[in-house]
């Protein structure tokens, strides 16, 4: 039957639909102007956040692909190394470049967005290429193909002047501040929302839960998978772009499988699905160590202790995807997002995607 | 075989799935062999044969799961051997599953979301790398649309849910709406499926086993819905069901598999005293009451 002939009701909310697609960055930049501002005379917290922000990014980013569309790609350090590299080598270059007609500062930042989206779409075009055949077939191709991808990253940068080799690149204009990494870390989130509340999402979401229904219900898989992948690695360039901004040098060792590893023990804690719940898991497992290697340090420790940490960390993230396989194999939240899992007595919003 | 398919109906509207010789092989397993149909608008015909006859590989194959071995399979008039499923059912062809097969974590209103697309974001349909293209840009702008939450984009979405709100209100489901999907009982989860089919605005709708695991009471009541959905969504349907009287009651036209063979087609009451045809029933129920003694 064709559209019922009931007309199409107006929405209930008090928002004008015109303001709705804005107002969520309307909010955002006063707040981030503030925690700019309140970050100002602070370079550890601005770092310690800026990393536990580039980690959110990564983490929401993959739970695109391996949480939303339930495919399992274990390379997304490789696509986030992309981003860091191009966006960096293109910032060295730039670096005594500037924009007569704008303050220095302001001119520096206007390179730093540019670079970040030229690794961003880098990255994204990687994803294209290494989507595209694995994504096609069924099953753990995408597993072993990202995988692959991100040893071949790292062969490449290994063996290429340009990149700086095995010594890694440094001098990289420290233009990242932790206002900008939020704003990505809000735009990814807002990205990641977005893409829940439209048939977009529920078509990735029909593709996790049953592939041939979605196929048989007029869902492109193998485009919605594709196009999930792209976006998905995008935005680990740009993490990848930010993090450059900020490290004093990169080198293979930031973009490792750990590395990869690392984000996947993210998204599972935090519930494959859950966006909020990568947004916990990324902070946390990003505190939790550094928290633990201050704490050694405080207590005066010789900094042998404070190295173990990183020691642990991965048998560490091993026996918590274990227990947590045991215990809560669908993470802290499972599919759902935070409100959803709140108390009864905090007012919740219908069930349903979006 | 093919004078078979002299089955002109009175009421000719132009068919909307044809299936012309259509073949099947599975290593050497002949699973569907010159398998011949056509489903016009209005059109309520039955598939029937005893277990692994090739039923559901022969929706299959017409839905674009499968590539026939032989043959030519139709759908509003395009040839679609080689097409993928979803492409397909955008030209008008939606099926169940006999396993169901929702979306389990999904509430039901979003299942049949899924199904229903919005109108700007359906795409030019057919293989080759042009109308990818097209595809590809209509997608991307939709993608914008999306994530810029246009006020387009707030109606598009608003038109959907009451769409599917409507879907489900027709088959008895509106009370499930923003339930999970597995936790419908089975019989409702059945009738999910239909309204799910349903949203892809389909003309022709191939049900795999609808009342499987129905009682009596609720099959009756299914069968009425299903010539009611025929009537008002002006369809054509295809039922596969294993209740031989069930399907003779409601279909106008029975086709009937044995081992992938056409062995009969025709009105029921030819098909039902076909002496092929009692002998495949016959020989069926006789293994499966006796199979466990001996
Ligand atoms: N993908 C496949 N690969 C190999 N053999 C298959 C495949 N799909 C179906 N078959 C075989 O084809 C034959 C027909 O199966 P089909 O599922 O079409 O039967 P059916 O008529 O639907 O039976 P039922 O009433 O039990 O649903 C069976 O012997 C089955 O084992
Ligand atoms: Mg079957």
């Amino acid at each position: 039957m064709e559209t019922p002939a009931i007309p199409v009701p107006e929405a209930r909310s008090a928002i004008p639909a015109s303001l709705r697609g804005i107002l969520p960055v309307l909010v955002a930049l006063p707040v981030l102007a503030l925690f700019q501002w309140l970050m100002s005379d602070a370079p550890f917290a601005s770092y310690l956040l800026s990393v536990v922000g580039v980690n959110i990014i990564l983490a929401v980013s993959l739970n695109i692909v391996n949480g939303m569309t339930g495919q399992f790609s274990i390379g997304h350090a490789g696509f986030m190394a992309v981003g860091a590299y191009i966006a960096g080598v293109m910032s060295l270059n730039l670096k005594d470049v500037a924009l007569s007609f704008l303050p220095v500062a302001a001119s520096d930042q206007v390179f730093f967005v540019a670079s970040l989206l030229v690794g961003g779409l880098a990255a994204a075009l990687c994803g294209f290429l290494v989507g595209l055949p694995s994504l096609r077939l069924r099953g753990d191709y995408l597993a072993i193909v990202t995988l692959g991808f991100g040893e071949i990253i790292r062969v490449v940068v290994q063996n290429t002047d340009a990149f700086g080799r095995a010594l890694g690149l440094s001098g990289i204009p420290q233009t990242s501040t932790p206002a900008m990494v939020y704003f990505w870390v809000f735009l990814t989130v807002l990205v990641a929302r977005r893409i829940t509340g439209s048939s977009h999402g529920r078509s990735l979401w029909a593709i996790r839960e049953d592939e041939v229904a979605a196929e048989a219900m007029g869902v492109d898989t193998t485009g919605y998978k594709v196009r999930a992948f792209v976006i998905s690695s995008f935005f680990a360039g740009i993490a990848g772009g930010l993090f450059a901004h900020f490290v004093p040098i990169i080198n293979p060792g930031s973009f490792t499988f750990v590395k990869s590893m690392e984000i996947v023990v993210m998204v599972v804690l935090g519930g494959l699905g859950s966006t909020t719940g990568a947004i916990v898991a990324a902070t946390f497992l990003t505190l939790l160590p550094e928290g633990l290697r201050s704490l050694f340090s405080v207590l005066g420790a010789e900094g042998s202790l404070a190295q173990r940490v990183d020691q642990i960390r991965m048998p560490v993230y091993g026996l918590l995807l274990v227990v947590l396989m045991l215990a809560r194999p669908q993470g802290l939240f499972g599919t759902k997002e935070l409100w959803d899992v709140l108390p009864r007595w905090i007012p919740r919003k219908r069930k349903g995607l979006a | 075989m093919s004078a078979l398919v002299q089955e002109t109906k009175a009421e000719a509207g132009a068919p909307m799935l044809q299936a012309d010789g259509v073949s099947i092989q599975f290593g050497g397993l002949k699973a569907l062999t010159d398998f011949n149909l056509t489903v016009r608008q209005g059109d309520l015909l039955g598939l029937i044969g005893p277990n692994g006859a090739g039923k559901s590989t022969a929706f299959n194959v017409l839905t674009g799961v499968y590539q026939p071995t032989q043959g030519e399979v139709r759908v509003a008039g395009q040839r679609v051997n080689g097409w993928l499923p979803h492409q397909i059912n955008h030209l008008g062809l939606a099926r169940t599953f006999q396993n169901i097969r929702l979306f389990r974590a999904l509430t039901a209103l979003d299942n049949v979301k899924v199904a229903c697309r919005a109108q700007g974001a359906l795409h030019p349909e057919g293989v080759g790398l042009g109308t990818k293209v097209k595809g590809a840009f209509v997608n991307y702008r939709d993608w914008w649309r999306a994530l810029l939450l246009t006020p387009r984009f707030q109606h598009e979405e608003r038109e959907l849910t009451q769409q599917a709100e409507h879907l489900l209100e027709v088959m008895g489901l509106s009370h499930r709406r923003d339930e999970e999907a597995r936790n419908l009982p089975y019989g409702e989860q059945r009738r999910l499926e239909i309204a799910r089919a349903l949203g892809t605005q389909p003309k022709v709708l191939l049900l795999d086993e609808p009342a499987a695991g129905m009682n009596t009471r609720e099959k009756a009541d299914l069968m009425v819905l299903i010539r009611k959905l025929r009537d008002d969504f002006k369809l054509g349907v295809l039922v596969i069901e294993h209740d031989m009287k069930l399907v003779m009651g409601i279909c106008e036209f029975i086709t009937v598999l044995d081992h992938g063979e056409t062995i009969a087609r025709g009105a029921p009451a030819q098909v039902r005293s076909d002496r092929k045809v009692i002998e495949a029933y016959l020989g069926d129920s006789y293994l499966e009451s006796h199979g466990g003694a001996a």
